[in-house]
């Protein structure tokens, strides 16, 4: 129990971090929320496909680097 | 997804169809942090056929001609898979005339209201909806008193209430 108790403080900013960064993302524009969806379908295809499920990702042209700095 | 969406307005424009809006997890998107999806939903209102049928044909038809061709139940407009759905009830005719104009970079479009988005997951009632709801409840800036509105016209209040106590 003590030792859950040393982890709260670790994980409880690594759980607020990550709603921060669900945050943020929601707060993008739509065009640059398109560009993560391809970036998540770029990522899940192969899985899907492994399991029989032919998906299609999105061929953008306009497609530029998100969140570029 | 300019493209996709400067074809959808040219259809538009020709009177293929009168009205079309991005709904799904594409419309949800807007609102939201993305959400992994792999078709593109369009809903649109079709022209009314001199039998007074709802058919997407016509419209597969023009996207044909010019040189978009049909994957299983989506077209592939410029390199998105697009799944066109008719505006089947009131209430998808109802989102579709109060969908908000946006800009898509330089391009005009329409994508469905958050309170329509959620009013249409509940009306769709799939684990993924509930999954939809909860986001928009989290994320969205939901207008409650419109949302109340639309829930009410359309008989969803109950299923609501279920959904989110």
């Amino acid at each position: 129990m003590g030792r859950m108790d040393n982890l709260r403080p670790e994980i409880a900013r690594l759980i607020a971090a990550k709603e921060q960064r669900r945050r943020k993302l929601a707060a993008l524009s739509f065009s640059e929320k398109v560009r993560v969806v391809v970036q998540l379908q770029q990522m899940a295809a192969p899985v899907l496909r492994a399991r029989g499920r032919p998906v299609r990702v999105w061929a953008l042209d306009d497609l530029k680097p998100a969140g570029g700095k | 997804m300019e493209k996709t969406l400067q074809v959808l307005n040219a259809l538009e424009h020709d009177g293929v169809v009168r009205r079309y809006a991005i709904g799904g997890a594409m419309g949800a998107t807007f609102y939201v942090e993305p959400v992994l999806t792999f078709d593109l939903d369009i809903f649109v209102i079709l022209p009314q056929t001199a039998y007074g049928l709802l058919t997407l044909e016509p419209l597969y038809e023009a996207l044909r001609a010019r040189g978009y061709t049909e994957e299983g139940e989506c077209v592939n407009i410029e390199g998105v898979p697009v799944q066109f759905l008719p505006a089947y009830n009131e209430l998808l005719v109802e989102a579709l005339a109060e969908a908000r104009e946006t800009l898509y970079e330089q391009t005009p479009t329409r994508v469905l209201r958050a309170e329509h988005l959620a009013a249409i997951a509940v009306q769709t009632g799939r684990d993924k909806d509930r999954q939809r709801v909860r986001l928009l409840r989290e994320q969205a800036l939901l207008d409650n008193n419109y949302l109340r509105g639309v829930l009410a016209r359309h008989s969803l209040e109950a299923k609501w209430e279920e959904w989110t106590t």
